[in-house]
């Protein structure tokens, strides 16, 4: 079977890791072989799936290899993959510190990295998540869609303008790289900041861009509480509503089978949208 | 999005861009490496140091001389930043005995955000010489683009003011930024005419130059530009800064009979030694008619060319002066004139000497190969005057005669010819002459050309 490669973008603090790590328990609870891989330098993406603890990055080992004048085919697997109490695999790429180097880069160079290392292969992985930072603010961002590491994209929202803003560049970048490296829109995944009309506005964004509303996530407390346990809400309160609703969504996003090339809306298009659901006049 | 930008590539007139220059590194590196007693330390992958071991060759450095580093960068360095690497790398030079280090940057680390302004800054006490960081990415432009950043870091960073003013005094400003393989022997031909004239060089920006003389070149009276490329920004901050006035401003570099004498008076008038140049226009001028009455019936075949069409394709230091020699020595008529860079200053003197000429050619500012081998199509002219690059160009078309005066040059080697005053005058004539000699070796030159 092909490794599924499914990446998670969307504006900063959006709830991408929150998600990302929550479908990745679920899916294991499938009995999928499951690895996430963090693209972020802040490398708190597998953060809860380890326990609360920031593991050893791609990068850092990289540099420490180049530091005493080896190379990357000093570093082996067992140096930067996880393997998390519950059975997932945890990566982190890491990234400079900030305000100097190029994280796009290092994102690119971990991928590479771990593609070398054929790190699916050697843990017969199934499924690889890819919770990737952020906005896409430069062409290094883009680079786990650009060199078709991510074959499929799931972008998270809110029923925030900021949010669908973000999410409409990011279908650009998309649209973009569609046909070079094959990468297709899995569809919207709406995370409630407790927006009026929240899940009509994402359903809207989903149709207008040309993809599907994958499922609503409600805003629960018990996110922020499983937080500070250090766990994923799955582990935390397997029997709550939160988590059968991240069940659900593993579940949608492992049946998908309609990928799309978005097409994404002018930015005055977008108000537009936005002021119908606000119930504000044009 | 991405289907709008595909078309347009597709569809633009400027399909492809085949540059003449390197990048601006290359340039700041020529600039940098001119300067005797220093070092250079170039921030960057090595592929880019490629391109100051060719402007080591350009400047004819002496590894006695000055000493060039590298900091190598790989992908690390891109991933987090250069920083500490170049910081090392400075360390490290502190026990070489040179009296700056030039510091230089490649893409990459712009690109990644390096600021080794800040670097060097921080790390100027600790070491022995001074830091000159020069930010030279070779995105920033061409090589000329690369000598003007590096002749503005250097005056601003190393310049002193100076009260006083040697009297008749010059600097000599961007000799290198030539693509003529002579540009050494046109130096030496300025130094000589200035010395005959008792004018005291300064400086030479850069040239086998001091830090001492860099130090002191504002108590120059003035400054003399030997480009039509680059170098015009440092004549115009000296002037500015330090009250340097420029000289033979607005007209064409020596080259030529007119050109020569023209240039050769404009400098006799300022330091007012009109006799001295007066003198040296008569003796260059008897010895070129001399030389060539002499030569003329069995060396010299020339003034078979009238009103032939011909084509300029140069750097503008070179082709503007060629435009009258072309015309005035060789009764050819310039149809094509395409040039390397695309000066204000320097567009303005070429147009003067259309205009003075009274001739109306297709003119190509900033041209690249491409530009180049289309313009040629469409005029077809039946002589060119360019590089090795041109010869290849005109191989498909029906042009009998390429004469190869500036680089890239592969039919001659030049050690210390000039091209500009009375003796390069001849030598340009003996390119023209080869060439026109060797239409005879090739059945195919034979029918082309018109004998
Ligand atoms: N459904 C939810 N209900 C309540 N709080 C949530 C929910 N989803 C996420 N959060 C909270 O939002 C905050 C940000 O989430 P998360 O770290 O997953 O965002 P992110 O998109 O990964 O951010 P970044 O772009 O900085 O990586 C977290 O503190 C999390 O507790
Ligand atoms: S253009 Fe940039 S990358 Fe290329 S050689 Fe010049 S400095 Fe190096
Ligand atoms: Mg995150």
């Amino acid at each position: 079977m092909d490794v599924r490669q499914i990446a998670i973008y969307g504006k900063g603090g959006i709830g991408k890791s929150v998600i990302a790590s929550n479908i990745s328990m679920a899916l294991h609870e499938k009995g999928l072989n499951v690895m996430q891989v963090g693209c972020d330098p802040k490398r708190d993406s597998t953060r809860v799936l380890v326990g609360g603890r920031l593991i050893p990055t791609v990068l850092e080992k990289y540099r420490e290899e180049m530091r005493i004048g080896k190379d990357e085919n000093a570093i082996s697997l067992e140096d930067i993959v996880f393997k998390a109490r519950n059975g997932i695999y945890c990566v982190e790429s890491g990234g400079p510190e900030p305000g100097i180097g190029c994280a796009g880069r290092g994102v690119l160079t971990a991928l590479q990295i771990l593609k070398d290392l054929d790190a699916f292969g050697k843990y017969e992985i199934d499924v690889a998540i890819y919770d990737v930072l952020g906005d896409v603010v430069c062409g290094g961002f883009a680079m786990p869609m650009r060199k078709g590491y991510a074959r499929e994209i799931y972008i998270v929202v809110s029923g925030e303008l900021m949010a669908l803003y973000a999410a409409n560049n990011i279908c650009k970048a998309i649209k973009r790289f569609a046909e070079r490296s094959g990468i297709r829109m899995g569809g919207i995944i709406c995370n409630s900041r407790n927006v009026k009309n929240e899940e009509e506005v994402a359903k809207e964004f989903s149709e207008r861009i040309g993809s599907k509303l994958v499922h609503f996530i409600p805003r629960d407390d018990i996110v922020q509480s499983a937080e500070i346990n250090r766990k994923t809400v799955v582990e935390y309160a397997p029997k709550s509503n939160q988590t059968r609703v991240y069940r659900d969504l593993a579940g949608e996003i492992i049946k998908n089978k309609s990928f799309d090339i978005p097409t994404p809306m002018e930015m005055d298009e977008l108000e537009r949208l936005m002021m119908k659901f606000s119930g504000e006049v044009i | 999005m991405g289907d709008k930008r595909i078309e347009l590539l597709s569809t633009s007139t400027e399909r492809c861009f085949d540059p003449y220059l390197r990048c601006a590194l290359n340039g700041a590196a020529q600039t940098v490496l001119g300067v005797k007693g220093c070092g250079t330390l170039t921030h960057g992958p090595q592929g880019c140091e490629y391109l100051v071991y060719d402007a080591f060759g350009h400047q004819d450095c002496d590894y006695t001389e000055v000493e060039t580093l590298c900091t190598k960068l790989c992908e690390n360095e891109i991933v987090h930043g250069g920083e500490d690497l170049l910081a090392h790398t400075i360390l490290e030079a502190k026990e070489l005995n040179i009296q700056a280090l030039f510091v230089l940057t490649a893409c990459g680390p712009e690109i990644v955000g390096d600021d080794i302004v800040s670097v060097c800054r921080d790390l100027q006490p600790q070491v022995p010489f001074k830091l000159v960081p020069i930010e030279s990415a070779g995105f920033k432009g061409s090589e000329y683009d690369g000598i003007d950043i590096a002749l503005d870091v250097i005056l601003r960073k190393l310049v002193k003011d100076s009260k006083r003013k040697i009297s008749s005094s010059v600097c000599l400003i961007a000799p290198h930024a030539n693509a003529n393989p002579t540009w050494m022997g046109d130096l030496e031909w300025v130094k000589q005419i200035l010395s005959q004239m008792g004018v005291q060089v300064v400086a030479t920006l850069t040239y086998k130059s001091t830090l001492n003389e860099i130090e002191n070149v504002a108590s120059a009276e003035t400054s003399l530009l030997l480009s039509h490329d680059a170098g015009k920004k440092a004549a115009d901050y000296l002037s500015s800064e330090f009250g340097v006035e420029q000289i033979c401003q607005g007209i064409p570099l020596p080259i030529g009979m007119t050109n020569t004498r023209r240039w050769i008076f404009d400098l006799g008038k300022r330091f007012e030694v009109q006799g001295i140049a007066k003198r040296l226009v008569a003796e260059g001028e008897r010895m070129v008619v001399e030389t060539y009455r002499r030569k003329g019936g069995y060396f010299f075949e020339v003034a078979r060319f009238q009103r032939t069409p011909a084509a300029i394709v140069a750097d503008a230091t070179i082709g503007i002066p060629l435009v009258r020699f072309a015309i005035e020595e060789l009764e050819l008529k310039p149809e094509l004139i395409a040039l390397r860079s695309s000066r204000p200053d320097a567009r303005e003197i070429l147009e003067r000497e259309v205009d003075d000429l009274g001739i109306s050619p297709k003119i190509v500012y900033g041209t690249d190969v491409y530009k180049t081998k289309k313009s040629l199509e469409e005029i077809s002219p039946e002589v060119v005057f360019g590089s090795n690059i041109e010869r290849h160009a005109i191989e498909e078309l029906w042009t009998p005669y390429i004469f190869e005066v500036v680089s890239p040059m592969r039919r001659f080697r030049v050690i210390d010819k000039a091209y500009f005053g009375y003796n390069g005058i001849l030598n340009l004539l003996e390119v023209v002459q080869n060439e026109f000699a060797d239409r005879w070796r090739s059945k195919e030159k034979r029918y082309k050309a018109r004998w």
